[in-house]
């Protein structure tokens, strides 16, 4: 199972001091987290992209290839690339290219944004959103597996003959997860193509994440990529921790009561309850986060959002260092134990897909109707 | 077979005078559909108690309490509603709009509502019609002819009675009667179904999502 943290990249003041940090000091610190995350072993960074403030990462891919010239290890991700308002002709060399740089160490996560005027911003229409994901996205499949693309679609200009650069390393394409928090059509999408799905899970109440993931699960066996238990899901979530669950709470109380998006709302305590934030010692996150695999199954990603709020670079570094020393070996041997043998422990990885080879199922634009093509032909020439 | 009748009451007070006036609607439907040789449930939503978990909702970008959760899912459930708010400012009061906010825009399609309001003056009797009829309409329900509003002093008074069984008769009617067509011949007023919000709609196949966008 793979762990990491997910970045929102929000320039927020601190409560505390009263001080807000610079676009470039946060872009910094967003950077010494992601080095965290190798140092302490945990496995996957991601960013957000956004384009409204008060966040700052507007440009993952330029972001990740400078985080990849400085690890090792690291999977470097996104949570979110805009599939609505990009143009998937530059999403599938932009991130080709990255592939290329950290040698396979990237998969992505399509979203549609967290705001409704980004549209406009880049030429697009909102009421086209659920559309815009599904053809920019089956157009970037294409781009990535066939070497000339000669296409029509209705958001974009035609393309004739046409060849993104570079091609995916080793002909092989990043895996891709569909992050939606409330659109049962990108559950649909993710299972269609046989993608993962990812649930931000933060904010949301255990219901409603359940449903989501439920139907992404149901339909990924509907389209015959396997067992609906076998499908590959992430989970975010949200923690602070401290020695004493009084501390923590002391600590991360006035972040709480100031965030931009819970913040003036309903109490660190009701939150609490209410969604998978979890406020106190190692000991109730690992035993809190064991819990999610009891709503949504056995799954495969699990990302942790701990810099927000305007908490300040150090404590951040150190929710890091904890999350690396004393949680997550914990969680990987429970998590470990209770998985049934036949439900996959990891997402798929470059090398992975690569050992899969060329006729793997990964390689196809759209595994569900040429398998069904395939089928029909083994059919007529029996 | 049982219906399900779901009582809104939206008094601040205790002793509520609108809790008072929610229970005598309730009795007087329980009675009007006996009377019908029919059995009906009653639950009681005292919205007072779901004042903290709405302005928690509210504020924490709509995920619903368990609470909440409950409650609209008591809704949408329900066969018919009877609803019961005090007079604040010449309209229904906050926390009742909160709460009707906090619904699905789906959860009352087609449902018979019966609607009524308590207040300390006959001057606000307008309500009903300026303020609970529109709501309701918007919402798509069935509003009941009959609106039973009572002023302090219409509490003395027999004609208040009067009213609260010409109102549960007529919603009685429509929790009892269902559309009275042959089914397949007439058309079903229903037809665009209720939702509570707690369940997710099922998404099209995505072939048909796709199309017209595969190039």
């Amino acid at each position: 199972m793979q762990f990491g943290i997910f970045s929102v990249g929000d320039v927020t003041p601190d409560p505390t001091t009263g001080r807000t940090p610079t676009e470039g000091e946060r872009i910094e610190s967003m950077t010494r987290l992601a080095l965290k995350t190798e140092e302490v072993g945990l496995d996957v960074f991601a960013t957000g992209e956004h384009h409204n403030p008060p966040f700052v990462p507007s440009s993952p891919t330029t972001h990740l290839g400078f985080i990849a010239a400085q690890t090792e290890k690291l999977l470097l991700s996104t949570s979110t690339t805009l599939i609505t308002t990009n143009d998937p002709v530059k999403i599938a060399e932009d991130y080709a290219m990255l592939q290329h740089l950290s040698r396979g160490r990237v998969d992505l996560m399509m979203g549609r944004g967290n705001t409704g005027p980004v549209y406009p911003w880049f030429g697009k229409d909102i009421r086209d959103g659920i559309p815009l994901a599904v053809e920019n996205y089956h157009l970037l499949r294409r781009l990535w597996r066939e070497r000339v693309v000669t296409w029509e679609g209705t958001y974009r200009t035609p393309l004739q003959g046409f060849t993104a650069t570079p091609a995916p390393l080793d002909g092989t394409p990043p895996f891709v997860w569909h992050g939606s928090i409330r659109s049962p059509e990108i559950a649909e999408q993710a299972a269609y193509y046989g993608d993962g799905f990812f649930h931000n899970h933060i904010f949301w109440n255990k219901e409603h994440t359940q449903q989501m993931v439920a139907l992404y699960r149901r339909r990924f066996e509907a389209y015959g990529h396997g067992a609906a238990d076998q499908a590959i899901v992430g989970l975010g979530g949200q923690v602070f921790m401290a020695d004493t669950e009084a501390e923590a709470k002391r600590v991360f109380r006035p972040y709480f009561d100031n965030a931009p998006v819970y913040g003036h709302g309903p109490s660190l305590e009701d939150f609490s309850e209410l969604t998978p934030l979890t406020v106190g010692t190692p000991e109730q996150v690992i035993e809190r986060t064991l819990g999610f695999a009891d709503y949504v199954g056995d799954y495969q990603r699990q990302l942790f959002l701990v810099d927000h709020a305007g908490l300040p670079t150090d404590v951040v570094l150190e929710q890091v260092e904890i999350l690396g020393r004393e949680v997550v070996p914990v969680l990987r041997e429970e998590f470990a134990r209770r998985r049934p043998a036949h439900v996959p422990s990891d997402p798929p990885t470059h090398a992975s897909l690569v050992a899969a080879g060329p006729e793997s199922e990964h390689h196809l634009v759209a595994p569900v109707a040429e398998r069904a093509q395939v089928d029909a032909v083994a059919g007529s020439t029996r | 077979m049982t219906r399900r009748l779901v009582v809104l009451a939206a008094g601040l007070a205790e002793p509520s005078s609108t809790r008072l006036l929610a229970d005598q609607l309730a009795d007087a439907v329980r009675a009007q559909v006996s009377s019908r040789g029919e059995d009906v449930s009653v639950d009681v939503l005292e919205l007072r108690e779901l004042a903290h978990d709405l302005a928690t909702t509210m504020t924490s970008g709509g995920v619903p309490t368990p609470a909440l959760s409950r409650a609209r899912d008591l809704v949408s459930a329900a066969d018919g509603m009877v609803a019961v708010t005090p007079v604040f400012s010449a309209s229904y009061s906050g926390l009742f709009k909160m709460f009707v906010d906090a619904l699905d825009p789906d959860a009352l399609n087609g449902m018979p509502v019966l609607v009524a309001a308590t207040a300390g003056t006959a001057r606000h009797s307008l309500v009903l019609d300026h303020a609970l009829r529109p709501l309701f309409t918007y919402l798509r329900a069935v509003v009941v002819p009959t609106g039973v509003f009572a002023a302090t002093e219409d509490f003395g008074d027999a004609g208040l009675e009067e009213r609260i069984r010409r109102a549960a008769a007529e919603l009685a009617a429509l929790l009892v009667g269902g559309s009275g067509g042959v089914g397949g011949f007439a058309p079903d007023l229903a037809t665009r179904p209720r939702r509570s919000g707690s369940e997710l709609p099922e998404p099209p196949a995505f072939e048909s999502l796709l199309r017209g966008h595969a190039g």
